[in-house]
C-alpha cells in the first residue's frame, strides 16, 4: 500500500486568510478519493498545490514520490481538471489534440466516445460552450489522458443529471479497466458517494475527516420519535444535533449501534435513519471541537 | 518529441492568429497601400530630396510604415501566449520552465520564419521597382535596407524581441494583475529616466549621440539581440512563481 499523494503540515496563507492550515493526508495509489467540504473550505487550493499550480506557504507535498512544483517527472504523470479551467481561443477538437500530445496514454477512442456521450462537437469554439459543456470538455480530457494521478475539481459544474451519471459510469468503467489514483472534489456528495473508496473532508482549511467510505456507513444515526423515548435512548450517547417539534424529537447520535440498541429503539417506537455522507459533511464543522472527534477518527482508521 | 517542441506546437494547435490573421491583415494593408500609391503620382525629384532620409538611403522614398503593425502583432502574441494559453498549458502537466522555454522557442522560430518571408517580399519589392508604383512597403530606411541576410536577421531579431517583451508583460499581468503591470511600466520608465539623468550629469550626451549615429543596422541588431536575451532572462525569473 503506497501513497500516491502525501501531504504533511501543508499551510497556505493568503494576505488576510489561511486557506489551508496544517493539512496532512495520505492518498493511496489506485483509489478514488472524495475531497469534500464547503465553499471556501480549501479544496481547490489543495488541488492546485498538488498540481503544482500554486505554491505552499509551508509544509511538504509529495505526489508520486516527489514534490510536484516545477517537477516535470511528476507533472507529466498528472492531470488536473478544474471547474474554472481557462482555455486559449481554440476549438474543442484543438484542445483535445493538444492534450493528446502531452499524455502518452491518451486514449483517442475513449475521448471520441465520451464526446458522443456528452454531445460535444469538436468544431465548436470553447469560448462559445455553455458552462456544462465546458465541464464536459474537462471531463473528456481528464479521463482520456489516463494519467496516473487525476485530480478533478468540481468537474461537473453545470452538467445535467444525465450527463453527471454518464461521468460516474464512465469514470468507474475506465477505472476498473485501468486503476489509477483519482481525487475528486464535489458538492454533490450523496450522488457521488458510491464512487468513493476514501473520503477526505476539509473545513476552514483543516482536514476534519479522513476515512474509508465504508467505515462511515452507520457512524451516525438520526433517532426520532417521542421526546421521552428519544431522551431515554440517547442518554449517555454522544449527540451532535437535537431538534424538537412539539412532543417529537429528532437527535443525531454518533457511534455504531449494535443489535441490542436497535432492538431497544424498536421497542421504544423510535425511527433509526443512518446519516448519509452528505449529512455527515454538513455536520463537519462540529467535529474538531466536539469531544467525539477522537472517537470518529478511531472509526475512520 | 521534446516538451519544448510540444509547447511550441501547443501554441500553434490552431494557428489562425499566428499565421492567417497576421498575414491576412498585412496582405490587406499592402493592397490598400498599393492602390493608394498607384493613385498618387510619383513626386518630383526635388520633393523626393526634401525627404532627406529617404533619398540618402537610396530607396524610392515613399514609405508606408504599415509594416510596423506586423511587428506590433508579435508583441500581442507574446502577451497572449502567456495570458491566454498558460493556464491550460499548466493543466496539461507542463512545468513553468518548460512552458516558458517552449514559448520562447516558438517566438524565435516564428520570428525567423516570418523574417525570411519579409526578406523575400523585400527582394520582390526591389526587383519590381517598388511593386511598379515606387512603394517602399517592405523596405524601411536604415533598419531594413541592407543586404538580404541583414534584413532577415534584423527583422527576425526585432520580431523575437517584441514577442519576448510581450511574454514578460503577460507574466507580470498574471502574477500582479493591472496594478503590477502599471508598476512594471513605471519601473521601465524610471530606469530610462535614471539613465538619462546619469548621462546628463556625466555630460555624456555627445558620446551617446556619436554612439548611435555611428551604429550600423548590424550593430543595432546586435544590441536588440542582447536586449532580447535580457528580457528573456527577466521573464524567466518572473514566471517561476506564477500561479494559475
Amino acid at each position: 500500500m503506497t501513497s500516491a499523494i502525501s501531504v504533511a503540515g501543508l499551510t497556505r496563507r493568503y494576505r488576510d486568510q489561511v486557506a489551508l492550515d496544517d493539512v496532512s493526508l495520505e492518498i493511496e495509489a489506485g483509489s478514488i478519493t472524495g475531497l469534500l467540504g464547503r465553499n471556501g473550505a480549501g479544496k481547490t487550493t489543495l488541488l492546485r498545490i498538488l498540481a503544482g499550480q500554486e505554491f505552499p506557504s509551508s509544509g511538504s507535498v509529495n505526489v508520486l514520490g516527489a514534490p510536484p512544483a516545477e517537477n516535470e517527472q511528476v507533472l507529466r504523470r498528472m492531470m488536473f481538471v478544474r471547474e474554472d479551467q481557462a482555455y486559449p481561443d481554440i476549438r474543442v477538437g484543438a484542445a483535445l489534440r493538444a492534450a493528446s500530445w502531452f499524455y502518452p496514454n491518451w486514449d483517442a477512442g475513449l475521448a471520441d466516445s465520451l464526446m458522443a456521450d456528452f454531445d460535444l462537437r469538436p468544431t465548436k469554439a470553447i469560448k462559445r460552450l455553455s458552462r456544462g459543456m465546458r465541464s464536459a470538455l474537462g471531463i473528456v480530457i481528464g479521463l482520456a489522458a489516463r494519467a496516473e494521478v487525476t485530480l478533478f475539481d468540481e468537474p461537473y459544474a453545470g452538467l445535467d443529471a444525465v450527463a453527471r451519471q454518464v461521468f460516474y459510469d464512465r469514470l468507474l468503467a475506465d477505472y476498473a479497466e485501468r486503476p489509477r489514483t483519482i481525487l475528486l472534489s464535489t458538492h454533490l456528495i450523496d450522488e457521488a458517494a458510491a464512487l468513493f473508496e476514501t473520503v477526505v473532508v476539509i473545513d476552514r482549511g483543516r482536514v476534519v475527516l479522513e476515512a474509508a467510505a465504508d467505515s462511515l456507513r452507520g457512524v451516525a444515526t438520526t433517532v426520532s420519535g417521542p421526546v421521552l423515548a428519544v431522551d431515554e435512548f440517547t442518554a449517555g450517547r454522544t449527540v451532535w444535533n437535537r431538534r424538537r417539534l412539539g412532543a417529537q424529537a429528532s437527535v443525531v447520535t454518533v457511534g455504531q449501534l449494535d443489535e441490542a440498541s436497535r432492538a431497544r429503539a424498536r421497542s421504544l417506537g423510535l425511527d433509526l435513519v443512518p446519516l448519509t455522507l452528505q449529512q455527515l459533511v454538513v455536520h463537519a464543522d462540529g467535529w474538531p471541537a466536539a469531544p467525539e472527534a477522537a472517537n470518529l477518527e478511531g472509526v475512520g482508521a | 518529441m521534446s516538451t519544448l517542441v510540444k509547447v511550441a506546437r501547443y501554441h500553434m494547435v490552431q494557428p489562425y492568429q499566428y499565421l492567417a490573421l497576421t498575414w491576412g491583415i498585412l496582405a490587406f494593408t499592402f493592397v490598400v497601400n498599393l492602390v493608394i500609391f498607384g493613385l498618387v503620382p510619383v513626386s518630383h525629384p526635388a520633393a523626393a530630396t526634401a525627404n532627406g532620409l529617404a533619398s540618402a538611403a537610396g530607396t524610392d522614398g515613399r514609405y508606408t510604415g504599415a509594416l510596423s503593425c506586423f511587428f506590433i502583432f508579435f508583441l500581442v502574441f507574446g502577451v497572449q501566449s502567456i495570458g491566454k494559453s498558460l493556464p491550460f498549458g499548466l493543466a496539461l502537466g507542463v512545468s513553468r520552465r518548460s512552458y516558458y522555454a517552449g514559448t520562447a522557442l516558438l517566438a524565435v522560430a516564428l520570428a525567423f520564419a516570418d523574417g525570411l518571408v519579409l526578406t523575400g517580399l523585400q527582394a520582390i519589392e526591389r526587383a519590381t521597382n517598388g511593386w511598379g508604383v515606387h512603394m517602399s512597403f517592405f523596405r524601411v530606411v536604415y533598419l531594413l535596407d541592407g543586404p538580404w541576410y541583414l534584413t532577415w536577421l534584423t527583422s527576425s531579431v526585432g520580431l523575437a524581441l517584441l514577442f519576448i517583451y510581450g511574454m514578460w508583460f503577460g507574466i507580470v499581468y498574471r502574477r500582479w494583475s493591472l496594478a503590477g503591470t502599471v508598476a512594471f511600466i513605471a519601473a521601465q520608465v524610471t530606469v530610462l529616466l535614471a539613465a538619462a539623468l546619469v548621462v546628463t550629469w556625466a555630460h555624456g550626451w555627445t558620446g551617446v549621440g556619436h554612439f548611435f549615429t555611428g551604429l550600423t543596422a548590424a550593430g543595432l541588431t546586435g544590441l536588440l539581440a542582447v536586449l532580447a536575451l535580457a528580457l528573456l532572462a527577466g521573464g524567466h525569473a518572473t514566471i517561476r512563481r506564477a500561479t494559475v
